[in-house]
Formats: structure tokens, C-alpha cells, sequence
């Protein structure tokens, strides 16, 4: 018989936010928004007045005319959220770590800590303790419940599922709740009369096929309760994408030429470092005044070096940018993504791939030990007169932290 | 393209930051493994610290950087750097209520 498996999600309560009122102490009990052009993360005492990550600064002045926005320190909430990962890291054989969250699974651990709850509060103890931050807990016997009962227990709690209790758990919860509803196929739900977990069910998983196509399949599996996805430290993410905003509509061919390169290159290396290849890329820019245009490209072969990427995304742009207006943001995607291996070779065989395969390694391991901002790249020289760098590289307006 | 980050003031209406990156001697306690800026000098000024608010370290190639957010007896909030390769301590920013 499978053994059980013990899941914990740890997720840090309003990270952002939550770190800046441990900065400075006036701040806390006060709406604080984290963010620029957009709201990146909020406190609690912002949520309040309906702010949410995502939203507009405007709307957000609007709605809470007194909270304290700042640009934030992408730096520090790094250095932070590595403090809390090392915490998981010291209590769980495995851990998968994103942006602001992990999860831990205890298997092989069970001695060491017969009661999940207790793994659970000594975990929110010790990251409290090392960092000030409050982190809440949700524990579950797959992923996809210990991260619903983490959402539960929200702000600052633990919140277990007990095995075999996961049906009376999911039934009741909204459909919003589950992992892949996004807005548009919950206002599809709604619009059908679907609005719980157990409605979902009752569709049956064929009907759903024939609404969304695959992912119909994958949500009623979900809705049921079934999500065998193990938590590993590394897996192949589906996508890795950069993309920063301009606080003026970015009109300079040159910079926007730079910034792309820059994103590109910030995105490859990422890649890179988890061992993966890409086969797509994507660019996609917001012009002021006008709808996001997208295009992406499949390449016959997969790579991660940076220049056949780049040469990628400059054709994607020219496809998506036709016409001289201002770029509110700019974004860039690899996916397709596989482990770097056999394929490599192929187009390794020509000596100038093999070497500049070679010096990008290099540069890689510079860029690991003293920050990616040590080295900027010929194409991105431009951006040198137009940004404050750090040694993790250009401070865009609105960064991406994510995998 | 995204204008750069003024070097003086930025931030909310009612807080301000100024970005310092300067050269500063402090006094601390290196005690039970842990570092705590206990009063540091900019310019003319003598600054007590009156909280340690916030800790957390970075890396620099081989050498830890600590960081301090500290509230002076003024009211003002500091961010201070301790670069242990080379022993150096920095003011990065001041963070005050306008």
C-alpha cells in the first residue's frame, strides 16, 4: 500500500509588505502597498479596503487615499525569503520553493515529527523567530490541499486537513479556490450556475472536456481531490518570463531594443541555471492606449544560449511593435522548456556554438557568485545612463522574483 | 524608456527615502555571534540607536554583507551595511515621515 504522504505549504503572510513594516516600525498598523504602476503586495490593513495585488495605483490611491505606497527593495525580500527556505530546508527531506511560499514534504521524516501540526507550528515559530515574519501553514495529504487549507488559515494560522477528511474539505469551497480557475473561467462557472467545488464534480469530467478541452480533465481531477504531483526541489517549470513596465511609454527603439535583451538575457539564465533548454519564445508588449499584442516562435532546436533567443524575441518584437507608439511594458517568455541534454549537441557541433556555450557558462558562474548586475551585456549598454543597478542587475520598475 | 530612480526622494506621499550609500563609523556589539550597531556617526552627527528593527545578510562572492534597519533617537529609520571581507560600515538609505 502507497504510504501517506504529509504535505505542508508555508506561505508568507503579505511578504512584501510584511517585510517593510519590519523595516521600519512606524509603518506597521498602517495600509502599505508595495508596488509601482501596480500593486505587487499589500498589508493586511490595505486588503481592508479592497486593495489586492495586481490592481492599479490609481484605483488603489482612490479606494485608501492614506496608504503609504513605496517601490520596494526586490534585493531584500530575496535575502528574506532564502531565510524562510533555509527554515524549510532544515525541517523537510524535500522542499519546493517559490517566490513567496514552499512546500515541505515530511515523508521519510515521520519519526521525527509524529504530528504534521507540530512540524507545522515549529516551522512558524523558527521563521518567526530568525526573520520577525509571520508565516502561515496549511497541511494536507497532496499539494493542492495543503495549499487550499493554507489560503484558509490565512493571515498567520495553521490549518490542517486530516487524511480522509479532504471530500468534506473541498466540497463546500468556492470555485475560485481551485488551482487553475482564473477569472475568466470562474465567471464562465458562474454564468453556468457553477459556484462550488462539489457543483464542478456533479459536471462530470467528459462535460468538462468539451467546455475548456485538456485542462477540463485536469480540473475535475483536481475538484476531486486528486493531485499526486510530487514536491521536488527541482521541476520543469511550464514557462520563465521577465517583463518590467516604463513610467513613461518607452518610445526609443534603442532602449526598447536593450530592454528586451535584457529580459531575455535575465530569463535564459534563469534556464540555464535549472538545467533546461527552450523551444518557444514569446514577447509581448502593452503600447500606450492600446491592447496587449503577443507573438512567439518555436525554434526547430532548443537552446539557452542567449543569442539565439535574443535573435528570437528582436524578430518577435518587429512582428508585435509595427507602429512608432510608446511601450507601457514589455515582457518576455521561454517555454517548451526540457532538460538540457542530447538535443544540446546538435547544434553544439559547430565550433562557434561550442564556444559561446562555453563563455556563457563563464559568465553564468561570475554572475552566480557576484550577482547577475557584475556583468551587462554589450546589447544592453544603453540601459546604463537610464537605470539604477544593483548587483542583481538593472532595478526595473516593477521586477519579476518569480522562478 | 523607464526613467531612472531620482537619486534623492522617492516613495509615498507620506514617507520619504533617501538613498545615502555613504561611508560611516559605527559603534557595535559583536557579542553571542550576532552584530548590533549601537550608535554610528554621519557627517557631524552622533546617531543613537534606539531599535534594531530588522537584520538580514546577503553574499558578495566569498564575503557575508549584514544589514541593519535601525530607528535613531530622532525618529528616523537607517538602513546600515556591514561588509565583513573588508570591515566596512555604510548608511544606504534614511527613510523619514514627511
Amino acid at each position: 500500500m502507497a504510504r501517506r504522504r504529509i504535505i505542508l505549504h508555508a506561505d508568507i503572510d503579505a511578504f512584501f509588505a510584511a517585510v517593510e513594516q519590519l523595516r521600519d516600525p512606524r509603518l506597521r498598523g498602517r495600509p502599505v502597498i508595495v508596488g509601482s504602476g501596480v500593486i505587487a503586495s499589500c498589508s493586511y490593513e490595505a486588503r481592508r479596503y479592497g486593495l489586492r495585488a495586481g490592481m492599479s495605483l490609481a484605483e488603489a490611491r482612490r479606494r485608501c487615499p492614506r496608504a503609504v505606497i513605496l517601490a520596494g527593495h526586490a534585493a531584500t525580500y530575496r535575502c528574506f525569503a532564502e531565510r524562510v527556505f533555509e527554515v524549510c530546508r532544515e525541517l523537510a527531506p524535500a522542499v519546493d520553493a517559490y517566490l513567496d511560499d514552499a512546500y515541505l514534504d515530511l515523508a521519510g521524516a515521520e519519526r521525527l515529527y509524529p504530528d504534521a501540526a507540530g512540524a507545522g507550528h515549529l516551522l512558524r515559530e523558527r521563521v518567526r523567530a530568525r526573520t520577525g515574519l509571520a508565516v502561515t501553514v496549511g497541511i494536507g495529504t497532496s499539494r493542492m490541499i495543503a495549499r487550499l487549507a493554507s489560503r484558509a488559515a490565512k493571515p498567520d494560522g495553521l490549518a490542517e486537513v486530516p487524511p480522509g477528511a479532504e471530500d468534506a474539505f473541498l466540497r463546500g469551497r468556492p470555485l475560485s479556490d481551485l488551482p487553475g480557475v482564473g477569472p475568466r473561467t470562474a465567471e464562465l462557472f458562474e454564468s453556468i450556475g457553477l459556484e462550488t467545488i462539489a457543483d464542478l464534480r456533479a459536471v462530470g469530467a467528459r462535460a468538462l472536456i468539451r467546455l475548456l478541452g485538456e485542462p477540463g480533465r485536469i480540473l475535475h481531477q483536481r475538484a476531486c481531490g486528486r493531485d499526486s504531483r510530487p514536491v521536488a526541489p527541482r521541476e520543469i517549470p511550464r514557462s520563465i518570463s521577465r517583463e518590467t513596465s516604463f513610467d513613461a511609454a518607452a518610445t526609443d527603439p534603442g532602449a526598447i531594443d536593450a530592454m528586451l535583451a535584457y529580459l531575455l538575457e535575465r530569463a535564459s539564465r534563469t534556464a540555464r541555471g535549472l538545467g533546461l533548454v527552450a523551444r518557444t519564445v514569446s514577447v509581448h508588449v502593452d503600447p500606450a492606449g492600446g491592447r496587449r499584442q503577443e507573438a512567439s516562435s518555436t525554434m526547430p532546436l532548443p537552446s539557452a544560449l542567449d543569442s539565439v533567443l535574443v535573435a528570437a524575441a528582436r524578430e518577435l518584437l518587429r512582428r508585435v511593435h509595427t507602429r512608432r507608439i510608446g511601450l507601457r511594458r514589455l515582457g518576455v517568455a521561454l517555454s517548451g522548456l526540457g532538460l538540457a541534454g542530447g538535443e544540446q549537441l546538435d547544434f553544439l557541433t559547430s565550433a562557434g556554438r561550442e564556444r559561446e556555450a562555453r563563455l556563457t557558462s563563464g559568465l553564468d558562474r561570475v554572475r552566480d557568485r557576484f550577482g547577475h548586475g557584475a556583468l551587462v551585456g554589450g546589447r544592453s549598454l544603453i540601459l546604463l545612463d537610464r537605470l539604477r543597478r544593483d548587483r542583481y542587475g538593472f532595478v526595473l520598475r516593477t521586477p519579476s522574483l518569480t522562478k | 524608456m523607464a526613467e531612472p530612480v531620482p537619486p534623492g526622494l522617492h516613495g509615498a506621499p507620506s514617507m520619504l527615502v533617501e538613498q545615502l550609500d555613504e561611508p560611516v563609523k559605527v559603534r557595535a556589539d559583536f557579542q553571542g555571534g550576532t552584530i548590533r550597531p549601537l550608535l554610528f556617526r554621519r557627517g557631524p552627527i552622533c546617531h543613537r540607536v534606539v531599535q534594531l528593527n530588522a537584520c538580514w545578510e546577503d553574499r558578495e562572492g566569498q564575503h557575508k554583507i549584514y544589514f541593519f534597519s535601525v530607528s535613531v533617537a530622532a525618529g528616523d529609520v537607517y538602513q546600515l551595511r556591514f561588509h565583513a571581507g573588508d570591515l566596512l560600515w555604510y548608511a544606504d538609505s534614511v527613510m523619514m515621515e514627511a
